[in-house]
């Protein structure tokens, strides 16, 4: 088990006291690994706490090689839909399925849920469930989407499309913040069975390899196909790696990926190109992994396997893949992220292009895997990797235990860099409680209206204004419903003008780069709105409007100090 | 005589007696005559030898040719044709067509087959083997023997191409050689391999007439059959095969069993009805002799249908007492009724019928003969009991009636008839003890009854009603109550009040229907026109009457359908291709409705809808009817179309309903244009409106040629006209209002509401002004009453059964007519005022489009209940709403999105659920939360493919 980083005492935290836990997380493997650090977390600082997991049927067995889970519970989506698709009968089927897990699900009394699938499915389903405290997302009464956390509504911010590449936390510590989570292991976390190692033992004694360098696992194939590097591109790579460090290669993956590797087995026909996709389980993978020295990979999910049995991985982050968001969580590891003004992309739309795949040469990650496999990477010659072509990061930890990546082959700052470590100063601080920014001393303060010389400085200033006229707003808005006598049509202009405002404020954010997050947290703040009392609601009103003005004012620190 | 020889006596004792009595109605679709039978025969060659490629050089049987439907066109196709059938009268009437005279067919031979055999034809001698309409009435025993033959007579390669049933097994008495038998294909296709035949395909057979019932799931099929080299098995294993549970022996079924006398008295009906009275007369005896009951003497129903065509016709046919004579057995003398107190017993009993006694007598004849059973009584010379055995024969009847599964269901009766009440002692006697509600159609009838014998069944009933205008009781079922009625009519009370029965019929059946049914009825609106905005009238009238329905809005074609004449100008090159287009609409509302079923389509006047579609509807089980608006004279496309629709409905009677008729449709009904008070009511006008709308009189419509001709000569008074089409010339320039632009019905209210005198002149092509042939009424009659504004309209031959002219409508028949009560009108507001509100009351009263569709639904559904009933059992719906059952709110959820019309899956059950708009229930919140995990996994999956270029 690996040690515990220690905790700061400095996270803010709503619900710092849990006993009974229900995590949703329902589809994916890559999702659950990376909620380990979480999983760990909640157990070092709430021992005697029971964590559940909701999955879907088919994720139960890879609950199995989780640590630190108390209990599994299943909802079977495929047969749900199934009996969906039947359409007439097939619809009470369902319905009465879902009543029996709801009931269910009840009878477990959980005090806290952390749902961090934005689904509105997983939202209707906790309503129901009725659980009280919540970090991530829920629903209202009537239906509506709510998240409950600033850091689950930092994570919605950070992964609107527009907002990707303004954040610079890693997807794992927003999740855990959002579950109040502080102590963590610094990387994620599977359970290596012997069986399953002995296996992984075995394959390789089959491999019959005949070289005795290093062992080095190529995950060739990916998740989408627009994420899957060529495998022309895979050739040379395993060539080059062949001939400079006389490797033994093992090709993992599915039974699916076989037609991708085949080619690159045929060209490259040597006896020490091993394919071991679709010969193993999920733990043996895992083991397999561990056998290796490192793993070269295009795909994200053997990626974080290969992390969380602790090897190395030189991965590509190509198409709509982005490392800030969700490289690995480890430190030392290398991340080659295109620099192309398509990337990273839309996850749902598909590329006739994939010019973001010829910005990384098999010469690049070759050099690359080398100097990783002769130990950490520190520096990185743009002449081996033109920093305007690819940026190579190596992963590592802040000070307060969050996961950064760290530029290594010195390319040029940029708005959008800057933009980045600010936001990543702002949230640390807003939202942790991390003593990143200070307003207060003289030194820092901003000019009342920050006087930016750029476009985005002038979008500050819209921002701030528009802060401080809402919250002029509400103060009227208070005072007309407090007063018995007020005039109806003029609740109705102030009504009128803060939804105005509130559009204008939104629009800000798409206009305006690098507004964007700043915004985003307001819409959802002001999205989650809840109650039906008016003073109650322009109480909360005040308060979102006030912490945009903050952390307007933060921001231009921030970018200050960058 | 073993039982197998009796079964193949019995067929063909039933088929010679059949072809004796009527060749052509027993053996085609097509009896009208000798040529449709031909052609009838044509087309059924074609089809069931589609495919094949018959030459000079091959033979071709036809079993159970019947009286050679088939030959004629086949004797054209193959070397040599040989004709078999089971009835010696058929053969006898095929060779007297076929076989005799100058043009006798030199290739083809017939022989009168012993019925379970194809002997004298050799072995492996026949390349074709054909048989149409012939092997589903054939008992299941004796189709096994001819499986066994087919395979001996059919060349190693040769074929056989069967026309059967299909689908849900529907088994009928061994012995009944006219009902359908319907087999399982798996069983089939067993039975052939027994055979040493193979089943090489199965293709659905699609004539003119609805030959399939999908809905009950029975399908006509042409089965492809070819011989193998296997050598067939016993006949019995054949057949075992064919229905594993074999055919019930005689008597074990009860009602059913007399499908032939049903069938005869409808053709007898119809025959009379065409004034075929010769042909009538002996249909009629001839169902007398086939019926397996006494209990009913066709005698008198016959006398009946005659007396009834003579006297409506007496246009040359034969007078009724002529015919009528030879039916005259009544050998009793008639009897005086003594009343002996028992009219007080019946007013006791039943106090409703001192109204109905007291109302006018009826014109029937009424009298009383005794029989040695007792007295039965006599109306019109129809005696409505058994003229001889009236208390046997009621016992027959009760017993029959009570073997009824339908008797079984239901918790109450009414019948239809009363008579002398032998058949409600009889239903008694035998241990009927459900209520009995009585309607008799003559209030002497029941009067005679009282004092005509011993009155026990007074007591013995529930209700009684009498007179033209009987109603089923409040309270019951159908009107409201919760009681599950049945309805008898007796088939006596039939024959003298058809249309008393008709009434009481659909009015059961259509409330029954509009209660229970809830069809899913599509509304096909036109590309344009004036009969466009008449589809949401009739969609709101549905909704009112709590229906599900449809709306079939294709006015949105109609841009691109205007855009065909700016290219092609020649006529009928843009015909073509106006025609393509409407085929393309058809065929989108066609995949619609494979999208969303509908069970009853009703099209507007000129709705874009092809033959095609139309029939690929029915075959879909879907019942097809058009409302044609329009003068039948001047649009006359119905020629082609009336036959693909099984009602239409018209705003004109007589000769229009016959036309229809004729043309194939499948019923046509007199169904007025209507008013709709949502939209057509009186209005409070701002001094604005008044201003631009209103005037002393005013002309909304078309500027058609006859109103040319008469508001021409009007321009000396002030007319506003509103409408299209109108000269832009004078002296219509200072009259024609706002360019002469189209008015939504909204705006035309407003004109109506702000005129003083609304003149409605019914449009004509061919005539100046007033056309005085005028049958039909206009929307424009019932709007304007219904907005409780002043009209005076041309006078018009069907208005009067509208309204009252005078109290409730003013007319003119002529221009100077018009003139004179456009001048006394004028001065006399209060007369104007009274009519107007008189017109708008009775429009209000009996023409509303609500109730117009309330008559149509009625008609549909008295015609088609069990059919629509056996489409709602075999509603996905009904399952679903029985597992919810136990879900309180679902299930009502899932009630209102059947209501709503929708589709049972969970599209249609959070239809109306909308999130954010107020709290969701907890049942809403977990079909939300199904609904969205659909929608994710299509997502995921969509994702995952994502990355395809």
């Amino acid at each position: 088990m690996h040690g515990i980083h220690e905790q700061t005492g400095a996270l803010k935290k709503r619900f710092p006291h849990k006993s009974n836990v229900l995590l949703v997380n329902i589809t994916r493997l890559g999702d659950m690994l990376q909620a380990t650090p979480t999983i760990a977390g909640l157990k070092a600082e709430n021992p005697d706490c029971k964590v559940t997991v909701l999955v879907e049927k088919q994720f139960e067995s890879v609950c199995h090689f989780i640590p630190n889970i108390d209990a599994v519970r299943c909802l079977d989506l495929g047969m749900t839909v199934r009996a969906l698709a039947r359409e007439q009968d097939g619809i009470i089927d369902a319905f009465e399925y879902v009543t029996e897990f709801v009931d269910e699900l009840r009878k477990e009394k959980f005090d806290y849920c952390l749902n961090m699938s934005s689904s509105a499915y997983t939202a209707l389903l906790l309503r129901l469930i009725g659980i009280d405290n919540n970090g991530g997302w829920t629903s209202d009464d009537e239906g509506n989407r709510v998240i409950e956390s600033d850091w689950a509504k930092l994570f919605a911010t950070s992964v609107f499309h527009q907002n990707r590449q303004l954040n610079s936390l890693n997807l794992v510590d927003v999740f855990r913040c959002s579950a109040d989570v502080e102590a963590h292991p610094k990387q994620l976390l599977i359970k290596v069975e012997s069986e399953a190692s002995q296996v992984a033992r075995d394959l390789i004694a089959e491999a019959q390899f005949t070289n005795t360098g290093p062992l080095i696992a190529l995950q060739a194939g990916a998740s989408q196909e627009k994420r899957q590097w060529s495998p022309r591109l895979f050739i040379s790579l395993v060539r080059q790696l062949l001939d400079r460090t006389s490797a033994r290669i093992v090709l993992t993956g599915t039974n699916k990926e076989l037609s991708i590797l085949q080619p690159i087995v045929d060209e490259v026909n040597n006896p020490n190109v091993f394919v071991a996709a679709g010969k193993t389980t999920i733990p043996q993978l895992a083991a397999l992994l561990k056998e290796c020295q490192l793993l070269v990979t295009g795909d994200t999910g053997t990626m974080h396997m290969a992390v969380a049995v602790g090897t190395p991985v030189v991965a590509m982050f190509l198409a709509s893949a982005f490392g800030f968001e969700t490289g690995p969580y480890s430190e030392g590891n290398i991340i080659l992220q295109p620099v192309i003004g398509c990337g990273p992309c839309n996850p749902n739309k598909p590329c006739a292009g994939l010019e973001c795949h010829d910005t990384i040469s098999p010469d690049i990650v070759a050099e690359l895997a080398v100097q990783r496999l002769a130990g950490e990477v520190h520096s990185v010659s743009s002449s081996i990797a033109p920093p305007e072509q690819v940026i190579v990061y190596r992963s590592f930890f802040d000070k307060y235990g969050f996961c950064d990546l760290q530029a290594l082959n010195n390319p040029a700052v940029t708005e959008l860099s800057r933009y980045r470590t600010a936001y990543r100063k702002l949230w640390l601080d807003d939202l942790g409680g991390y003593p990143e920014l200070d307003l207060d001393a003289p030194t820092s303060a901003p000019s009342s209206l920050l006087k930016f010389a750029t476009p985005a400085g002038e979008g500050l200033d819209q921002v701030v204004l528009g802060a401080r006229h809402g919250q002029q707003l509400i103060q009227e808005l208070l005072q007309l419903v407090g007063d018995a006598h007020s005039s109806a049509s003029r609740l109705g202009e102030v009504n009128r003008a803060i939804t105005d405002l509130d559009r204008q404020i939104e629009q800000i954010g798409y206009h305006v780069g690098g507004m964007g997050p700043l915004t985003r947290m307001f819409v959802f703040s002001k999205e989650n709105l809840s109650g039906t009392d008016p003073r109650e609601l322009a109480s909360q009103m005040l308060n979102i409007y006030q912490a945009l003005e903050r952390r307007a004012h933060k921001l231009a620190l921030a970018l200050s100090q960058v | 005589m073993s039982g197998f020889e009796k079964l193949l006596e019995q067929m063909r004792v039933d088929w010679d007696r059949r072809i004796a009595h009527d060749y052509r109605f027993w053996m085609s679709d097509g009896h009208a005559n000798d040529q449709a039978m031909w052609e009838s025969g044509a087309r059924d060659f074609e089809i069931i030898t589609a495919g094949l490629q018959p030459s000079s050089s091959q033979t071709m049987v036809d079993l159970g040719c019947g009286v050679g439907r088939l030959l004629k066109t086949a004797s054209q196709n193959f070397g040599r044709v040989i004709g078999v059938d089971v009835s010696a009268e058929a053969i006898e009437k095929a060779r007297e067509f076929l076989l005799s005279g100058p043009e006798a067919l030199r290739n083809t031979e017939l022989h009168v087959g012993n019925g379970s055999d194809l002997q004298p034809i050799p072995e492996s001698s026949v390349d074709v083997l054909l048989s149409f309409a012939a092997i589903s009435s054939i008992p299941t025993e004796v189709v096994g023997n001819y499986l066994r033959e087919m395979h001996r007579v059919l060349k190693p390669d040769g074929v056989a191409r069967l026309q059967l049933y299909l689908g849900l097994e529907q088994t009928v008495r061994r012995e009944d050689t006219l009902h359908l038998r319907c087999y399982r294909r798996e069983h089939l296709e067993e039975a052939l391999r027994r055979a040493g035949l193979v089943l090489e395909g199965v293709t659905e057979l699609v004539l003119p007439i609805q030959v399939s019932f999908k809905e009950i799931g029975i399908e006509a099929v042409i089965a492809s059959v070819r011989r193998t080299d296997r050598q067939p098995m016993s006949a019995e294993e054949i057949s075992a095969a064919l229905l594993p549970d074999g055919e019930p022996i005689e008597g074990e079924s009860t009602l059913g069993n007399d499908l032939e006398y049903w069938m005869t008295l409808n053709y007898a009906r119809e025959l009379a009805e065409r004034g075929d009275l010769d042909r009538a007369r002996e249909t009629l005896e001839y169902a007398e002799r086939v019926s397996h009951t006494t209990a009913v003497d066709v005698g008198d129903l016959m006398q009946r249908i005659v007396a009834k065509i003579g006297s409506s016709e007496g246009n040359g046919s034969k007078p009724a007492s002529e015919v009528a004579k030879c039916n005259d057995n009544s050998s009793n003398p008639p009897v005086q009724i003594e009343n002996s107190g028992a009219k007080q017993k019946l007013l006791t009993r039943f106090p409703n019928l001192q109204s109905r006694f007291s109302d006018s007598p009826s014109a029937a004849k009424i009298e009383v003969r005794n029989t040695e059973e007792g007295p039965v009584v006599i109306v019109d010379g129809v005696a409505l009991d058994h003229a001889s055995k009236p208390k046997s024969a009621a016992r027959q009847w009760a017993k029959q009636a009570m073997g009824d599964v339908k008797y079984a269901n239901c918790q109450e009766l009414v019948i239809v008839g009363l008579g002398f009440g032998y058949h409600i002692e009889a239903l008694r006697e035998l241990g009927c003890d459900k209520p009995i509600h009585i309607l008799e159609p003559h209030p002497e009838v029941v009067e005679a009854a009282g004092a005509g014998r011993p009155a026990a069944w007074i007591d013995m009933i529930s209700s009684l009603d009498c007179g033209v205008d009987a109603a089923i009781p409040q309270g019951s079922t159908v009107l409201g109550g919760n009681a599950v009625l049945e309805i008898w009519t007796r088939a006596q009370t039939q024959a003298v009040a058809s249309e008393f029965c008709a009434k009481i019929r659909s009015k059961f059946y259509g409330e029954r229907g509009l209660s229970l049914l809830r069809p899913n009825i599509g509304v096909l609106g036109p590309l344009s026109g004036g009969t466009l905005p008449m589809v949401p009238y009739v969609c709101r009238s549905l909704y009112g009457l709590g229906q599900r329905f449809r709306e079939y809005d294709v006015s949105g074609f109609a841009s691109g359908y205007d855009q065909v004449s700016k290219f092609v100008q020649g006529k009928p090159r843009r015909s073509s291709v106006e025609n393509t287009y409407c085929e393309m609409v058809s065929q989108v509302l066609l995949e619609s409705i494979n999208e969303r079923p509908v069970d009853i389509l009703i099209c507007m006047a000129l709705a874009p809808i092809s033959p095609r579609v139309l029939t690929e509807l029915r075959k879909r089980g879907v019942i097809t009817v058009l409302w044609f608006v329009e003068d039948y004279t001047r649009f006359t496309y119905w020629k082609e179309t009336a036959k693909f629709y099984d009602f239409v409905f018209t705003i004109q009677k007589g000769k229009c309903l016959d036309a229809m008729r004729a043309a194939g449709a499948g019923e046509s009904h007199y169904l007025p244009v209507g008013c709709d008070p949502g939209i057509h009511a009186p209005l409070s006008l701002s001094t604005e409106e008044k201003e631009r709308w209103g005037s002393p009189i005013s002309f909304m419509g078309a500027g058609y040629h006859n109103r040319q001709q008469l508001f021409a000569s009007f321009s000396d008074y002030p007319i506003k006209i509103w409408g299209t089409e109108w000269p832009t010339c004078r002296p219509f320039d200072h009259m024609v209002q706002e360019g002469g632009r189209r008015l939504s019905p909204a705006e035309y209210v407003k004109v109506f509401n702000a005129s003083d005198i609304n003149i409605n002149l019914h449009s004509s092509h061919e005539r100046d002004g007033v056309d005085p042939f005028g049958d039909f009424l206009n929307p424009r009659t019932f709007e304007l009453a219904a907005s409780g504004v002043f009209q005076l309209v041309d006078h018009r031959s069907l208005l009067p059964e509208a309204f009252e002219v005078g109290t409730e409508m003013a007319t003119f028949r002529s221009a100077e007519e018009l003139r004179e009560k456009l001048q006394y009108f004028t001065a006399h507001p209060e007369e104007r005022a009274k009519i107007a509100n008189a017109s708008r009351e009775r429009a209000l009263k009996d023409h509303t489009y609500q109730a117009r569709i309330r008559s149509m639904l009625s008609t549909i559904f008295s015609s088609r209940f069990e059919q629509l009933k056996a489409r709602l059992d075999a509603s996905p719906w009904q399952k679903v709403l029985a597992r919810a059952k136990p879900h309180a709110e679902l299930h009502s959820r899932c009630e209102k999105a059947f209501t709503r019309g929708e589709e049972p899956n969970l599209d249609g059950l959070v239809s109306d659920v909308v999130a954010g708009n107020g709290k969701l229930s907890e049942t809403e919140q977990k079909l939300m939360f199904l609904f969205h995990v659909r929608k994710q996994i299509i997502r995921m999956k969509e994702e995952e493919s994502g990355g395809k270029s």
